[in-house]
Formats: structure tokens, C-alpha cells, sequence
């Protein structure tokens, strides 16, 4: 027969039918995989990174494909995995970092702690997510450096994700004196939370005596504002605080010292007013 | 006040002064309403103007597209029955300019306190735009400068009696129908579960010869995505 005809060595025309059906039925499966990787993926994966797992499944499934077709044609593979073997070891050895960042990167994409244009504290630098790649995340800082970070080191690290949420709340401690009324304070506190166009009516702000200080009476205010107004609105809001304070007589208390003397200050005739009057030396 | 307008046109209504006026080869609108005022250049010859009430998500920025309208007085409404009730929105109006190919807004304006507000948690809630409403059985009289009135049909589908404070709206999906002393929407409110709603609007005028506004967020390029709303958290 026609099909035992021998092409090469031990291999037969057979054979290489054999070989070409199967390359052809794995460029198939591997077209299918990708296809549905590439639907199923397409909402959760930016589309550089499904370029990239899509390229990795179908020529992985190729390669698998060649490795298995092999020894159709007399090569050994049990050769080919021994120096495969060392040739991993080494390689491994060699991009260890570069897998673990890798996975990192792969498992943030499925995790998600953070997207692209958000802004973030990444193990202390603050900034905005430029880019979330396979080995690396890039940061752009609120100083405006480009700061690139290992996946590795972003996946392991503590994340604040300062925009994932809708609304934020802002914190003052605003200290007045003593002797003023704290209840008109609160009031007018609570005023100026109710005439601001952008703080929220809900969740209710807090505003009350948190603690009486050794220099003034501290009230704490918490009012809760849309997260893209945060940093506008905790800019604005404490000095408008301030002086709708002292428009109403309340005053900012500052650190003070009242010193008592055991004998009371001599004033009048021979009392020291002012030191350039002073007939100290 | 509402309405189309030949340029140049001027007029002056409640504290709000407008006009377009031709000045050398191009016009000139200007604007003054509550304090603030707003000049700009047209570099165009002909068109008309209108001035709409638009959808209210625009003032005092545009941070979202929802709604929250709050009753002053709580409703009970009874198992598996429809009622309709009145009450009231914030108004804002648009100055829009119109050629034969494309309308563009030139302004937006209101006249009544703005706030906003949370439905739901801050991990999964929306912020809304905040209004307090009376509820009213029948048309209430209203400055159409001020308020508006949305005739709201709920329906509760449930087989208990459901509390309702609060109702919240996708501005996207309003149809605003307007006349001199009238400004007014038609919208549903269907209660699925004690705690779950969905809010939709009618495009129908509430009384017949009233006109339609023309829809910012249509005329605009922003994509519109669903119009109705889903209340998840409460009622």
C-alpha cells in the first residue's frame, strides 16, 4: 500500500498523515480555546494582557501538540526532557523573580484591588494606577513621577484604594476655648454642612465635644462627600469653618501657658512696665 | 419664560436676565441668575434658542444621574394595588442653541437649593441628587420656575403592606413636558418586594397641549444606558 510507503527512516507516509491530522486538529482546538478565552475574558482582561494570555494558550497548545508528534518521527523525547530538564532548571533559577511577578500580575488581573486611572496607596506611595501589566504596575504620583512597581511586591503589599467607594468621609478636629459655647459652635458647624452645595445629607455628618484638651475643647467633625469631591471639599471646608467661627465670636483656641506667682506682681510705683525702661543692666 | 427664540432675543424673568445679542460678526450670550454670571462668544449668524427645563442632575455638578426624591410624610400603600400620587422635583433650565444639524447647550441654571446624597452603603450605593417633597392627590400649584411635578403611579405587586419614604429616578430616562405655569413628568414606581422597587418614566404629558422638552443627555453625545432605576436599598 501507498500509505506504507517509507518517507523517511522508520517513518511512513502514514505517519505523516498521522502528524499532519493531528497539528491540524490542535490548530483547531487551539483556535476554539482562544476564541472562548478571548468572549469569556473580554469584560474582566484590559486588551493587551488577553492578547498575551490568548498568544500563551495557543501556542502552548501547539507546542504540546509538536512535543506529542515527535516521536512519530524517531526523535527521542526522553532526551529532549532531560535537556529540557536542565535547560528549565536554569531557566527557572535564572527568571525566578520574573515568574513570581508574573503570577502576581495574573492573579491581581483576576483580583482586581485596583483599575487603571484610580487613585491608590501602593506600600506607601500614593498615586494614580497608569498601567496594571503582566510582570509590572506602573504608578503616576500625585508629584508627578512614573513610578514602576514589581506585581509581586504590589500583590503581597497592603493596597488603599482611595476612589473605590462612591462617597468618603473627612475628618477636623476643630479646637475652640473654654469659654466659649460649644453648642453654637456645633450649630454653625452644622449650618455651613447644610448650605454646602456638595457634602452629603446621608450618611448623617457627626459633629460633637470629643474631648476637652488642655488648651481647648475639641470637637470632631465628620461629614461624608462624593469620593471625586474629597480632596476640593477638605480644602474648602475647614478654613470656611474657621471664620464663620470668628464671625460668631468663637475662636480657634492655641496652645497657652497661664503662670501663677505665689506673691502678687507689684504694679504702680516702682513696677517694671517696660523692659527699655528697665534699670536692669 | 420656556420656549423657542429668535436671535437676538432678550428677557428678564425672576432674577434671571438672558440675552443673545449680535455683535459684530458673531453673538454674544450673557446670563445672570442667583449672583452668578456667564458671558459667551457665538461664532455663528443664525440659529434659535430654546429654553427648556432639562433633567436636574446638572447643578451644582454634573456627579451623577439619579434622582432621590424624599417624602415629607411617609406612604403606606396597600397589597396589590396601584395608586397614583403628586409630587415635586428641582427644576433646572437649559439654554440650548439650535441649528439644523446640531443643538448645543449654552447654559444651565436653577433657581432652588441643591444638595446630594447616599442611597444605600458607600461600597455599593449611588450618590444621588437630593429633593424633599410633600405628596400631594392631586395637582398641586407650583412655580414651574422652581418645581416640577411628577405624577408617580406605584404599584405595589407584593402581598403586604409596603412603606415607602423615598423614590429615586435615572435622570436619563426623563421626558419633560412643559407650558407657561406647568412643568411635569409621568413616572412608575413598581414594588416588587418589601424593600426592592424599580422606577421607569411615561413619555405622556400630564395634562394634553403641553410641550416636550428637549432631552440634554440625547442631544448631547453621552451614551445613555438603561432609564429606569433599581432601588435595592430600601424603600
Amino acid at each position: 500500500m501507498i500509505f506504507d510507503t517509507v518517507v523517511y527512516g522508520n517513518v511512513t507516509l502514514f505517519d505523516l498523515f498521522k502528524v499532519i491530522a493531528i497539528l491540524i486538529v490542535a490548530v483547531v482546538i487551539a483556535r476554539v480555546i482562544t476564541i472562548n478565552l478571548r468572549r469569556g475574558l473580554k469584560d474582566k482582561l484590559d486588551k493587551d494582557h488577553l492578547v498575551i494570555i490568548t498568544k500563551v494558550v495557543y501556542y502552548g497548545i501547539i507546542v504540546i501538540a509538536v512535543l506529542a508528534v515527535l516521536p512519530m518521527f524517531g526523535v527521542s523525547l526522553s532526551g529532549l526532557l532531560v535537556a529540557g530538564g536542565i535547560a528549565g532548571l536554569v531557566i527557572g533559577i535564572a527568571s525566578q523573580s520574573v515568574v513570581g511577578n508574573l503570577i502576581a500580575g495574573l492573579f491581581l488581573m483576576i483580583e482586581r484591588p485596583m483599575k487603571i486611572g484610580q487613585a491608590v496607596n501602593i506600600a506607601g506611595t500614593a498615586g494614580v494606577v497608569e498601567d496594571i501589566r503582566v510582570i509590572s504596575t506602573t504608578l503616576r504620583t500625585f508629584e508627578g513621577l512614573y513610578v514602576r512597581m514589581p506585581n509581586e511586591k504590589v500583590f503581597t503589599t497592603d493596597i488603599t484604594n482611595y476612589v473605590e467607594y462612591v462617597a468618603r468621609r473627612l475628618e477636623y478636629v476643630v479646637g475652640i476655648r473654654y469659654s466659649d459655647d460649644a453648642d453654637k459652635a456645633i450649630g454653625i458647624i452644622q449650618k455651613l454642612h447644610e448650605e454646602h452645595l456638595l457634602t452629603l445629607i446621608s450618611p448623617t455628618p457627626d459633629i460633637f465635644v470629643d474631648n476637652l484638651g488642655d488648651n481647648a475643647v475639641n470637637i470632631i467633625v465628620r461629614i461624608w462627600v462624593p469620593t471625586t469631591e474629597w480632596y476640593g471639599i477638605k480644602k474648602e471646608l475647614l478654613w470656611k469653618i474657621k471664620t464663620a467661627l470668628e464671625d460668631q465670636g468663637i475662636e480657634i483656641a492655641f496652645p497657652q501657658c497661664t503662670v501663677w506667682f505665689a506673691n502678687e506682681l507689684r504694679s504702680g510705683e516702682g513696677a517694671v512696665t517696660d523692659p527699655s525702661d528697665s534699670q536692669l543692666p | 419664560m420656556f420656549g423657542c427664540y429668535d436671535i437676538p432675543f432678550e428677557l428678564e424673568k425672576e432674577g434671571i436676565a438672558l440675552s443673545l445679542e449680535k455683535e459684530g460678526k458673531g453673538l454674544v450670550y450673557r446670563s445672570a441668575c442667583a449672583g452668578a454670571r456667564l458671558e459667551k462668544i457665538l461664532l455663528a449668524e443664525t440659529g434659535k434658542v430654546f429654553i427648556n427645563p432639562i433633567e436636574p442632575l446638572n447643578k451644582p455638578k454634573e456627579l451623577t444621574s439619579n434622582l432621590l426624591i424624599e417624602f415629607e410624610k411617609t406612604l403606606l400603600i396597600e397589597p396589590e394595588a396601584t395608586r397614583n400620587i403628586f409630587i415635586t422635583y428641582p427644576i433646572e433650565i437649559g439654554v440650548l442653541i439650535s441649528t439644523k444639524t446640531a443643538v448645543e447647550v449654552l447654559d444651565i441654571f436653577t433657581l432652588v437649593r441643591q444638595k446630594l446624597t447616599l442611597y444605600g452603603d458607600p461600597r455599593s450605593g449611588a450618590i444621588c441628587k437630593y429633593w424633599m417633597s410633600n405628596v400631594y392627590s392631586s395637582v398641586p400649584s407650583i412655580n414651574p420656575l422652581h418645581e416640577g411635578i411628577i405624577e408617580l403611579s406605584i404599584t405595589n405587586t407584593t402581598k403586604e403592606w409596603v412603606t415607602v419614604t423615598k423614590a429615586i429616578f435615572n435622570a436619563y430616562g426623563m421626558k419633560i413636558y412643559y407650558r407657561d405655569d406647568l412643568v411635569a413628568m409621568k413616572a412608575s414606581m413598581k414594588i416588587m418586594h418589601g424593600n426592592i422597587a424599580e422606577t421607569d418614566f411615561v413619555d405622556a404629558p400630564l395634562e394634553p397641549g403641553m410641550k416636550k422638552s428637549l432631552e440634554l443627555y440625547t442631544v448631547g453625545k453621552i451614551a445613555v444606558t438603561t432609564p429606569k432605576f433599581i432601588m435595592e436599598a430600601g424603600l
